[in-house]
């Protein structure tokens, strides 16, 4: 044997779009950095002035541990904003998040649904509350964490859903056709046929976005819509760095500790349902939000 | 047919529902009430949805119509909120891809480094990216070098977790294959582990790039730059009819980068 | 020559995978592993190169020990041994030519690889060993575009460009169909004949270990059972090996692709 089998080696193939591709981010980049206003020399302070507020908020006198106690109360009226502002997402979207499945609905129902989905998501929660909420219920006492829940409420029940939504579209049909087969009315295939099969995964996604929504409402104080934000708003303001520093440290803390608590509950629901369907494993809520994203 | 009854046999007890139900019930039910209440809590109350429902109602109706003559005067500072996502991304995403094979065991068995790496991530991933800007503004002034420093720190947290994560979960027959061939640990990571999560980085690159975009209309507001400014005066002045031709330019952006990103990953994948 | 001395491997949690093994390969041999699965078949290979760190004992690979082995002076060692793999461990999302250049990075050096500025000459032994396993023509196609046995040969590819003294195949054929599998079989014969490579070959299949094996070693619980040529290994023999009667999934029973023709 061995002499090689006469067969013509290829052709490397050209990477004339791949180079393309590169050149144009090239330019890109390029465009920005030229075009966009930013002064070498400021960049120059930015390690001083780092350095400067590192310094005031955990070296000079030490963060202000007196204020722990009020850090605390602000985070944990964010946690309750956060909480609170996620089952109303959960609530709301599961509905719509049915709706908007071509797979339930079809036709033209699914695609307004989802259009009205993106159009919420479009809004980031900060701005629903400074131009939405806030001018509708007011600022002060119980108002500004109303505000805040309502904006993150409402932003949720954009992201969740079009995960939800995503999530149906992608279950076994049959279970669904088995339900029609028995005779189940509309709702009664949405309870039976549907729900079982993407409730983990939608559960794991309420949780995540639990997640996300702490750190949105620990900034919604920024715009007066309450929560631990409006302290720190405030310190910085009038350059109480140490006061900054101790809250820094309590947002940090309390979303650790969170994210912590909810990973290790999402992956118990999602491999528990896995175990159930025979080992497949579910996806990571994370990824699946950048691939329907 | 007949219409006797099918044989008997034992039937089994239902089971008892697991204790953990029980005590997931439980403690959502807690946490809700103790979350909604007066005493403790926000103060959350339904009804008072309703009480507003008129107000809200008018000032919704103050978005309508858009007032588009208002349009040209926010190309400058999309512009401007364009340019801070690119350099942003381009940044963070760099940065990111180090510090992802670090924060995986896959890549880095070394215990220490990857609970240091997986310690700062996590603290960096703690803080939201309107906090960054707020600091920034502090450090370095007002404008958009404050907003893209705060987005280049929020785009490593978000690139970094979910690549770590997809490189726990890539396939380890080729980095035996790798180790097999007398490959060492760099030569592994090039040509085992980078080929397979490439399509799933360049993924989620546009897709912080497209998180950038949202977020430069938030942190404006501390004075980040970009068309957050912008909409930050408009709400001042209680321009909604303004403000709504914001939120549409800013959508439709979103959604002509939501395709390309769609067309971009079908050509990679 | 690969010796084994008193080798032996017990993973943690207290399994015994290999107890005391002693076992001499001749350089050029086609030997052929049997037994069933658990019995330590894979793990015998894999301390060969190392993959698999010994417990006690030692193996030697022309007299020098794997077990004593530096770092750099393993991967040295391991970058003149192929190895096959079942499941093929290619990259799937790149082209075949990346994966086979996988078989020269020891030498390319790391800087070069990191970039993929591979030398010409490294270029050419990977074409050649895509030749030798005749699917040159697929070297810019991405690897997941290949049928299973394309794959495999691909594999092997990635094997040859090592330029390897010894290769090690852990069930090359386990998840290939019967056809399939005699056209993978013979590619690793032929290489063993013509290059005079040290091939040693985990198989499942007793009749595919017959033909192809000149030399059949049967492994049971950690333990060499049996040592002979493939000619000796009667029914008893397996039947000793696996401890009970064989059965048709002992097997590949496909007789069409088992022409008599085989031999190099």
């Amino acid at each position: 044997m061995t002499a090689a089998t006469p067969t013509a080696r290829p052709r490397r193939p050209s990477r004339r779009q791949v180079l393309f591709g590169v050149a144009v981010l090239v330019a890109l980049i390029g465009w920005a950095v030229v075009t966009l206003d930013v002064l070498p020399e400021r960049l120059l302070r930015l390690p001083g002035g780092l350095a400067h507020i590192f310094h005031g908020m955990y070296l000079e006198e030490g963060p202000e541990w007196e204020y722990l106690p009020d850090a605390i109360g602000g985070m944990l009226e964010s946690l309750q904003i956060a909480w609170i502002g996620t089952i109303i997402g959960a609530v709301i979207s599961l509905p719509m998040g049915l709706l908007g499945a071509r797979n339930v609905t079809g036709g033209i129902g699914s695609n307004v649904m989802r259009q009205v989905l993106n159009a919420i998501r479009a809004v980031p929660e900060v701005l629903l509350a400074v131009i939405v909420f806030i001018p509708i219920v007011g600022i002060g006492g119980t108002s500004s964490a109303y505000a805040g829940t309502l904006a993150i409420g409402v932003h949720s029940v954009g992201t969740l859903g079009k995960l939800t939504a995503e999530v149906v579209e992608g279950i076994d049909p049959g279970p669904v056709e088995a339900a029609r087969a028995a005779g189940g009315n509309g709702l009664q295939v949405q309870r039976w046929g549907v729900l079982p099969q993407v409730m983990p995964e939608v559960v794991a996604f309420w949780l995540y976005r639990f997640e996300i929504n702490i750190r949105a409402s620990a900034i919604l104080g920024v715009v007066g819509a309450g929560g631990v934000g409006e302290a720190l708003t405030q310190a910085m303001a009038f350059n109480r760095l140490p006061r900054a520093g101790i809250i820094i440290i309590v947002i940090i803390v309390a979303t650790i500790l969170i994210d912590t608590a909810s990973g290790w509950l999402r992956r118990r629901i999602i491999e528990g349902a896995a175990a159930r369907v025979g080992g497949e494993a579910l996806e990571q809520p994370e990824i699946a939000e950048v691939r329907t994203a | 047919m007949t219409s006797a009854a099918p044989p008997a046999g034992v039937r089994p007890a239902k089971p008892r529902r697991s204790p953990w139900t029980t005590v997931a019930l439980v403690g959502f039910a807690a946490l809700t009430w103790w979350a909604a209440s007066t005493e403790f809590g926000i103060g959350f109350d339904v009804v008072r949805i309703f009480e507003n429902i008129t107000r809200g109602a008018d000032i919704i109706a103050e978005f309508f119509p858009p007032n588009w003559e208002y349009l040209p005067r926010t190309y400058g500072p999309m512009l401007e909120t364009f340019r801070m996502a690119v350099i942003a991304s381009v940044i963070g995403c760099g940065v990111a891809l180090p510090i992802s094979f670090l924060a995986s065991r896959v890549t880095t068995p070394n215990l220490v480094a990857f609970l240091v790496d997986r310690s700062v991530l996590n603290v960096v991933r703690a803080l939201p990216d309107l906090l960054y800007a707020l600091v920034f503004v502090a450090a370095v002034g007002i404008g958009p070098l404050p907003g893209i420093l705060a987005l280049v720190l929020f785009n490593i947290g978000v690139v970094a977790k979910l690549l770590s994560e997809t490189i726990d979960g890539v396939d380890p027959g080729p980095i035996e294959a790798a180790n097999a061939a007398g490959a060492n640990r760099t030569q592994m990571v090039r040509w085992s582990v980078l080929p397979q999560v490439l399509p799933n980085y360049v993924a989620y690159s546009l897709y912080v790039f497209e998180l950038n975009i949202r977020a430069s209309a938030v942190i404006g507001i501390v004075g980040a730059g970009g068309i957050g400014n912008l909409i930050n005066t408009e709400r001042r002045f209680f321009r909604y009819d303004n403000l709504m031709v914001i939120l549409i330019e800013i959508f439709v952006f979103v959604f002509v980068i939501e395709l390309i990103s769609i067309w971009l990953r079908r050509k990679l994948v | 020559m690969i010796r084994f001395e008193n080798a032996s491997v017990t993973y943690p949690g207290g399994v015994p995978a290999l107890k005391g093994l002693d076992l001499e390969i001749p350089d050029g041999q086609m030997m052929v592993i049997v037994g069933l699965s658990g019995a330590g078949k894979s793990t015998l290979i894999r301390a060969i190169n190392g993959l698999v760190p010994l417990t006690a004992g030692d193996v030697l690979i022309d007299g020098m020990s794997v077990r004593r082995a530096r770092p750099n002076e393993l991967r040295e060692l391991r970058s003149r041994i192929g190895m096959i793999f079942q499941t093929f461990n290619l990259v799937r999302r790149t082209s075949v030519l990346n994966n086979v250049l996988m078989g020269r990075l020891h030498g390319a050096g790391t800087l070069r690889s990191l970039v993929g500025a591979y030398r010409p000459e490294d270029v050419e032994i990977a074409m050649q060993a895509l030749e030798r396993v005749g699917i040159v023509e697929k070297a810019y196609v991405r690897a997941s575009n290949l049928s299973g046995g394309q794959q495999q040969r691909v594999g092997i590819a990635r094997a040859l460009a090592q330029q390897p003294k010894i290769i090690l195949a852990d069930e090359p054929v386990a998840s290939l169909d019967p056809p399939t599998s005699h056209v993978v079989m013979r590619d690793l014969q032929r290489i063993n004949r013509d290059l005079g490579i040290t091939t040693i070959v985990n198989l499942h299949f007793l009749d595919l270990a017959k033909v192809y094996g000149d030399r059949i070693i049967g492994m049971r619980a950690g333990e060499l059972v049996y040592d002979g040529t493939a000619a000796q290994a009667d029914e008893h023999v397996f039947r000793d090996i696996y401890g009970r009667s064989l059965t048709a999934d002992d097997v590949m029973g496909d007789p069409t692709a088992r022409p008599a023709t085989i031999a190099g």
